[in-house]
């Protein structure tokens, strides 16, 4: 029910010394790529590359990276069915025989290349989140001029969700073992008692932290170390590299424009 | 109710971007003015969207069998307002996206749109509405939590349909519109029924709570009785 395991990750893989910003701007072009592809040959091969950056460069566990993919997958999965049959122009390749359905060229296509971006964007948001601690990416949130507050509330956001996390596993836990959620009446009882405690203890929490804050002269700024490096950083090297790679991959995406599967 | 990561052709992933920006941007200000007149508020802000993060991680028991997670957009509108909901969700989709691979980068536009702009603006009108003709607070909040989960899923079925509208855009609705239906109207009402249970919770422990943040007046009859009973 509740895991987050993810970021031990980001701060432990191969790949954690590397520049952040070259990972961001590798990662979030490389998405964009993937997704003006008209033709389900780049994402397709996006998706591969980024797996194997993952599972052979930055070393995480093959197991965990699957995990990380079961909910997108089998949401494109699903995506690809439910487009297959009900999205397409002409005639039917494939009857199914019952209602009048059935499976067009066309549709076929369609789902064809929704199913590739998915797995292609996920393999590079998977790439951003398994390499990248969030510590960093919040620097380069504060480097790109999202406002100040923003940066602020995100960092103590992303404290607290792990605080509450396990107030609430607790509370899930000693609750289920007093058969809180045998009965669906009960559920809900349980729930409502478990998500309204939450909020309260948030909101105590939230006091008690400013009071923490201010005795340690607070004055409405949080102030934090960037050390991670800058674009400037990141090398001419890898810099090209990186280039190069974008704008081969450009180009195929420009030629493969017209194939199609079917 | 998340739109995948690489759903949406990229022409609409902007076009929703450029839609969400102005409304995020007013968010954003109207918090760094509350923000300015009273610092407490900028770590309850952050406790508050963390909440919303949890909420929307629980699994939820609904009546059809299956199992979902509640969108916490009625509940953190009625409780903190609209504007600052449409920044909280922003950032908490951002979290979703990077720590359980729900939602993307590219379609946060669109989702923040759906979830934390249309869902909680609605939400927070029924509620405020609702009030106004002297409904109790329960079924205010039932309302509203229902309501504003239904208008999320009837954005996201529109987005869905403007981007692939096969063979035209209201057959491509239908389509979607029917899904949504099976699967998620039974949510919301099992969202409404936890947010009632979760709101008469709160009312009962630390009706002083729903006081401060202006959710209910003082001089309130239920909030008079919950404190009478109180003590």
């Amino acid at each position: 029910m509740f895991e987050l395991t993810l970021d031990g990750y980001a701060h432990s893989n191969e790949l954690r010394n590397l520049n952040p910003y070259f990972k961001v701007l590798f990662a979030i072009i490389t998405m964009i790529v993937s997704l003006i592809s008209t033709s389900p040959i780049v994402p397709l091969f996006i998706f591969l590359f980024f797996t194997f950056l993952i599972l052979f460069e930055a070393k995480i566990p093959i197991k965990f990276y699957l995990k990380f993919l079961l909910v997108p997958f089998t949401f494109a999965f699903i995506t690809f069915v439910f487009m297959a049959i009900f999205f397409g122009y002409g005639q039917y390749v494939y009857d199914l025989g019952f209602l009048n359905l059935g499976v067009s060229a066309d549709g076929f296509n369609r789902a064809a290349l929704v199913f590739a971006r998915i797995m292609g964007g996920f393999a590079c948001l998977a790439f951003l989140a398994l390499t990248t601690p969030m510590t960093e990416l919040f620097a380069i949130l504060e480097a790109i001029k999202i406002p100040k507050i923003v940066v602020e509330l995100t960092m103590l956001m992303y404290r607290y969700i792990f605080l509450f996390l396990d107030e609430a596993i607790n509370m899930y836990h000693s609750q289920e073992t007093r058969n809180g959620y045998s009965t669906m009446k009960k559920s809900y009882k349980s729930m409502g008692m478990l998500v309204s405690n939450l909020f309260i203890k948030t909101w105590l929490k939230g006091e008690q932290t400013f009071i923490a804050m201010e005795s340690r002269c607070y004055d409405g700024s949080i102030k934090t170390m960037n050390d991670f490096g800058s674009v400037k950083t990141i090398g001419i090297k890898k810099f090209s590299l990186l280039i190069l790679f974008e704008v081969v991959l450009c180009a195929a995406v420009y030629l493969s424009a017209g194939f199609h599967i079917l | 109710m998340h739109i995948a990561e690489g759903f949406l052709p990229w022409q609409w992933c902007l076009f929703w971007y450029i839609v969400a920006l102005p409304v995020i941007a007013y968010g954003i200000i109207q918090i760094k003015r509350v923000t300015d007149e009273h610092p407490e508020s900028k770590p309850l802000l952050a406790v508050s969207g963390a909440f919303i993060f949890i909420l929307s991680s629980l699994k939820l028991p609904s009546v059809t069998g299956s199992c979902s997670h509640p969108t916490g957009t009625g509940l953190g509108a009625v409780l903190f307002g609209p504007a600052a909901v449409s920044v909280l969700a922003a950032i908490v989709l951002v979290f979703q996206a990077l720590l359980l691979a729900h939602g993307g980068i590219t379609t946060l536009g669109a989702n923040d749109f759906s979830m934390g702009i249309v869902g909680p603006f609605a939400a927070w009108l029924i509620w405020k509405g609702a009030r106004k003709i002297g409904w109790s607070s329960s079924l205010a909040i039932f309302i509203a939590a229902v309501m504003g989960d239904w208008l999320t899923y009837v954005t996201t079925a529109v987005q869905l349909s403007l981007a692939f509208p096969i063979p035209t855009f209201e057959a491509a609705f239908v389509k979607f519109i029917a899904i949504y239906a099976y699967t998620q109207v039974p949510l919301a009402i099992a969202e409404g029924i936890l947010t009632v249970v979760v709101f008469e919770y709160i009312m009962k422990l630390r009706p002083d709570i729903l006081v401060k943040l202006g959710v209910i007046k003082s001089e309130d009859p239920e909030i008079v009785k919950a404190r009478t009973e109180a003590v």
